[in-house]
C-alpha cells in the first residue's frame, strides 16, 4: 500500500495522471475557445495550470488536498453564484435575452413590410451565373424575371417551360436546385433580398413563393440608431435593453436585449407593487409553512419519543415503522400523497368519507402542505429527541422529584427547557431547510392553487423558492434578472438564520 | 399486568396511532402496485386481487425503459456518493489539520457558500451547462456526465463542512504521532486518517446517496432522453399528467427503487442519526 503513496512507483503513477487530466482538460480548452466560449476556455486553461504546478512541483502541500474540491467548487457553485449576482443586474427576461448585436441582427430582420398591394409571386429557387437566384412567375401578367441578390433580368414568356400551374420552372442560364440542395438551402435562401422594384425586393415565404417587400427600418451604426424610412421617426437605445421612439418612450423595437440596469430589479421588489404585494404575501405564507413544520414534527417526534423512552414491549418494531416515512425516497412520498389527496380518487377523502377539493382551496392545499410534511419530518425529531432525552443526566430528574416535583412539573421545568438548548440549532437548521423546501411544494401542489384570471403566478401554497423558480422558468414571462434578485435575496435571509444558529451551536460547545 | 396496563397503556397507544399514520401512505403504496386498476385508490383495505400486471410492465414494456433508469441513478448517486467524499475529505483534512495562510478565510468562505441553496442558481447552472454543451456535448447539458459534475460540485460545499466537524472531532495524537515518526501529511492522511475515519466517511457518503437519489428538480431539467433519466424524474412522469395518472407501475417502481435505499437506511440507523444530529439535515 504505501509503495503507492511514496517512491518511483508513485511518482509515476501521478505523473500519469496529472498528464491525462491536463490532456483532456487541454482539449476542452481548445474547443471552448473555438466556440469562443472565453471564460469557459480561460477557466479550463488556469485547471490545468494548478494541476500541474500543485502536483508536479512542491509548492503548497495543503495544495494538494484542496485543489479538486476547491475547483469543483468554483466551477458550479461560486461560478453559478456569482453569475446569478451578474443577472439580477440586468433587464434578463422574456425579449431581452439576446446580445444587442443579435438584437439588431433580429430588429433589421424583422423591420420590413409588404408593399401595400400584398403583391406575391410563385417562385423556384435556383442557380444563375453561378449566384443564389430564384425563378419569379407573375402568373396574372404573363410575365417572367430571374431575380438576385443584385439585379433582375426580365425573361421572355417563350423561353420559359411552365408546369400545369403555369408556374416557370426552367430558364436560360438558370439552374433549378436539386430536392437534396433544397434541404440545405433554407439558411442562405431566406436570408437575401432578392431585387424587385426600386426599395422593393422580394422575400420568401417558403419555397415557393415570394412577398414583395420593402425595409422599413434602417441601422445607423455611426450614431447607433434605427430610422424608419417611410416616416422618418428615430428608436434611440433607451439604456433599458430596447430600442424606443424618441418621442414616445412605450414604443419600442422587438427584439430586445440584455442590458445592466443595476439595482433597479432590487427596486422594483419594493416600489412595484405588482411585484412586491405577491412576494410579500409569499414570504409571510413561508415563514408560517416554515414555523408550522418545525412546530408539528419536534412536536409529534418529542411526544413518540418521550412515549417510548421506557423500555417498553415492542419499542425496537414501534422504532422501525417510526422511522419507515424518513427512510423513504421522499420524492416518491411527496408523489404518493399528491395522490391521497386527489378529491374524487384520493384515499383521504375515501377514509373520512369527505368530499373536499384539497388543492383547490387555498387553506385546505395548506393543511395538506403542512400534514404532508409533518408525515416526512416527524421520524427525524423523534430520533434526534430520543437521543437527547437520554443525554439529560438522571440525576437531574432523580432530584426534581425529590423534590417533590411530579412529572408533568419535571417535564415542563426540566426536561423541556435542557432539551430545547441542546437541539435549538436543529431546530433553526430545520427552518432554515424548509425554508427553502422547493420538492415538497412543487411536487405537492405546484405551489397552487392561484388566481388565474388575474394573471397572478404566485399560488397560495408558494414559498420563495418556488416563487422564484416561477419566476425564472414559468410559463408566461420568465425574468431571470428578477429571479435573481429574489435568490440572492432569500440567501441572505438562510444565511443569517444559519449563522445565527451556528452561534449558538458554538456557544453550546463550550458548554457541554 | 395491571401495572403495566396503567403505566405504559398511554405509550402504546401514542405508538400505534403513530405507527398507522407512518403506515397508511406505504400500505396503499404496496397494495396499489399489486392492483390491476391503475389508480390510488382506497376501495377496501384488503386488497381483493393480487395481480404483477404493473411490475411486469416495469421490465416488459420497451416504451418505459425503468432498469436504466434505476441503472442512471445509481450510477450518478454511487458516482457521486464516492467521489465527493474522496475529494472532500481530502479538504476537509486540510482544513482541519494542515497550517497555511487564510486558513480561517477559507472556512468562512466555505461555511457561506455551503449555505447558498443550490436551486438558486439553478439557472446560471443551467445557462453555463448551455454554453459547455456547444463546444463539449458529452458533458454538457442532457448528458448524465454533466448532471454528475453539477452535483459533485453542490455536493462539495456541505460535504466539506460535515467532514471537517468529523475530522475534527478525531484525536489529533494519533496523527501527530505519525508525523513525528516521519510519515508526511499525504501519507498521515491515507494511511492514519482515512483507516480512522473510514465508518464515518461511509454515513456521509450514504448520506449523498440518498440526497443525489432524491434530487428531482435539476435531474428533469438536464436530463430530457428518456432513456438517460433518473428512476424519480421517470417515475414522475407517469402521474405528472393532469389526467393521464397511471398510479399502478408508478406505485411498483417506486416500491421497487425504495427497497434497497430503506433498507441501507434502516440497517445504519445508528450511525446516521449520529450523522444527522451533526448539523446535516436530509434533503
Amino acid at each position: 500500500m504505501t509503495y503507492l503513496i511514496r517512491g518511483k512507483v508513485a511518482l509515476l503513477l501521478k505523473i500519469i495522471i496529472v498528464g491525462l487530466a491536463s490532456a483532456i482538460l487541454l482539449m476542452l480548452a481548445q474547443s471552448a475557445f473555438a466556440q469562443r466560449e472565453y471564460v469557459i476556455s480561460a477557466f479550463l486553461a488556469l485547471t490545468i495550470l494548478a494541476l500541474a504546478l500543485t502536483y508536479l512541483t512542491k509548492i503548497s502541500i495543503p495544495l494538494k488536498f484542496f485543489i479538486p474540491g476547491i475547483l469543483l467548487l468554483i466551477a458550479f457553485v461560486i461560478g453559478p453564484i456569482l453569475y446569478t449576482v451578474a443577472m439580477s443586474g440586468f433587464n434578463y427576461k422574456t425579449g431581452n435575452i439576446i446580445s444587442k448585436e443579435e438584437a439588431i441582427v433580429q430588429v433589421k430582420i424583422r423591420g420590413i413590410e409588404a408593399d401595400p398591394a400584398g403583391t406575391s409571386f410563385d417562385i423556384k429557387l435556383g442557380t444563375y451565373d453561378g449566384k443564389e437566384a430564384i425563378l419569379i412567375s407573375d402568373i396574372a401578367n404573363l410575365k417572367y424575371f430571374i431575380s438576385t441578390a443584385d439585379s433582375r433580368i426580365s425573361v421572355a414568356a417563350n423561353d420559359v417551360t411552365l408546369n400545369e400551374y403555369g408556374v416557370a420552372i426552367t430558364a436560360p442560364n438558370f439552374t433549378t436546385l436539386t430536392d437534396a440542395q433544397m434541404a440545405s438551402a433554407d439558411k442562405s435562401y431566406t436570408k437575401i433580398k432578392f431585387q424587385y422594384e426600386g426599395e422593393y425586393f422580394i422575400a420568401l415565404e417558403g419555397f415557393d413563393a415570394g412577398i414583395v417587400t420593402r425595409q422599413v427600418l434602417e441601422y445607423l451604426p455611426a450614431t447607433d440608431e434605427f430610422r424608419n424610412l417611410v416616416n422618418g421617426s428615430i428608436y434611440r437605445d433607451n439604456g433599458r435593453g430596447n430600442y424606443a421612439l424618441v418621442d414616445d418612450k412605450t414604443a419600442i423595437l422587438e427584439p430586445g436585449w440584455r442590458a445592466p440596469i443595476w439595482f433597479e430589479n432590487y427596486s422594483k421588489i419594493i416600489t412595484d407593487p405588482r411585484v412586491r404585494e405577491p412576494l410579500v404575501r409569499v414570504f409571510i405564507w413561508t415563514v408560517a409553512f416554515a414555523l408550522l413544520t418545525v412546530l408539528t414534527t419536534f412536536a409529534l417526534g418529542l411526544l413518540l419519543a418521550l412515549a417510548l423512552n421506557r423500555p417498553i414491549f415492542g419499542r425496537r418494531i414501534y422504532r422501525s415503522i417510526l422511522v419507515l416515512p424518513y427512510a423513504m425516497p421522499s420524492v416518491m412520498s411527496i408523489l404518493i400523497w399528491g395522490g391521497m389527496f386527489n378529491t374524487e380518487f384520493g384515499a383521504i377523502n375515501t377514509l373520512f368519507g369527505s368530499d373536499i377539493a384539497w388543492f383547490s382551496d387555498p387553506n385546505f392545499a395548506r393543511v395538506a402542505v403542512i400534514l404532508v410534511n409533518l408525515w416526512l419530518g416527524f421520524p427525524y425529531f423523534y430520533l434526534i429527541s430520543s437521543g437527547s432525552l437520554q443525554a439529560i443526566p438522571s440525576e437531574l430528574l432523580e432530584a426534581a422529584a425529590i423534590d417533590g416535583a411530579n412529572p408533568r412539573q419535571i417535564f415542563r421545568k426540566v426536561t423541556l427547557p435542557l432539551l430545547l438548548q441542546i437541539l435549538s440549532p436543529l431546530l433553526i437548521a430545520s427552518f432554515a431547510f424548509n425554508f427553502n423546501n422547493f420538492n415538497l411544494i412543487y411536487l405537492l401542489t405546484g405551489g397552487g392553487p392561484r388566481n388565474e384570471l388575474d394573471g397572478e403566478i404566485a399560488g397560495a401554497t408558494d414559498i420563495l423558492i418556488s416563487y422564484t423558480y416561477k419566476i425564472a422558468f414559468g410559463t408566461g414571462t420568465q425574468d431571470l434578472g428578477l429571479a435573481s434578485a429574489i435568490s440572492l435575496i432569500i440567501f441572505v435571509l438562510v444565511a443569517s438564520i444559519s449563522l445565527y444558529s451556528l452561534k449558538k451551536s458554538k456557544v453550546l460547545e463550550t458548554f457541554g | 399486568m395491571k401495572t403495566w396496563l396503567k403505566h405504559d397503556s398511554w405509550r402504546h397507544i401514542i405508538a400505534i396511532f403513530v405507527c398507522l399514520f407512518a403506515l397508511f401512505p406505504l400500505y396503499l403504496v404496496v397494495i396499489s402496485s399489486f392492483a390491476s386498476s391503475g389508480s390510488l385508490q382506497l376501495t377496501s383495505f384488503i386488497p381483493r386481487e393480487i395481480s404483477f400486471k404493473n411490475y411486469q410492465l416495469l421490465f416488459n414494456d420497451p416504451t418505459i425503459p425503468y432498469l436504466s433508469w434505476v441503472q442512471n441513478s445509481l450510477i450518478i448517486a454511487g458516482s457521486v456518493a464516492v467521489l465527493s467524499v474522496i475529494i472532500g475529505s481530502a479538504s476537509a483534512f486540510a482544513f482541519s489539520r494542515l497550517k497555511f495562510k487564510g486558513r480561517k478565510q477559507g472556512i468562512q468562505l466555505l461555511l457561506l457558500v455551503q449555505m447558498f441553496p443550490a436551486i438558486l442558481a439553478i439557472s446560471a447552472v443551467y445557462v453555463i451547462m448551455e454554453r459547455v454543451y456547444s463546444f463539449a456535448p458529452s458533458i454538457g447539458l442532457g448528458t448524465r456526465a454533466g448532471l454528475l459534475l453539477v452535483y459533485l460540485g453542490g455536493a462539495m460545499g456541505v460535504n466539506i463542512w460535515l467532514l471537517k466537524g468529523f475530522v475534527d472531532s478525531i484525536p489529533s495524537e494519533l496523527d501527530e504521532a505519525a508525523k513525528i515518526d516521519g510519515a508526511s501529511e499525504v501519507q498521515t492522511f491515507w494511511l492514519i486518517f482515512v483507516p480512522l475515519a473510514a465508518p464515518v466517511l461511509a454515513v456521509v457518503s450514504l448520506l449523498s446517496f440518498i440526497g443525489t437519489f432524491n434530487e428531482f428538480i435539476l435531474a428533469r431539467l438536464f436530463l430530457v432522453d428518456m432513456e438517460s433519466r433518473t428512476v424519480a424524474v421517470g417515475l414522475q412522469q407517469f402521474i405528472g399528467g393532469q389526467y393521464s395518472q397511471n398510479w399502478g407501475p408508478f406505485a411498483a417502481g417506486s416500491i421497487l427503487a425504495s427497497i434497497p435505499i430503506v433498507i441501507i437506511f434502516l440497517s445504519l440507523q445508528k450511525y446516521i442519526v449520529s450523522g444527522l444530529t451533526a448539523g446535516s439535515v436530509k434533503g
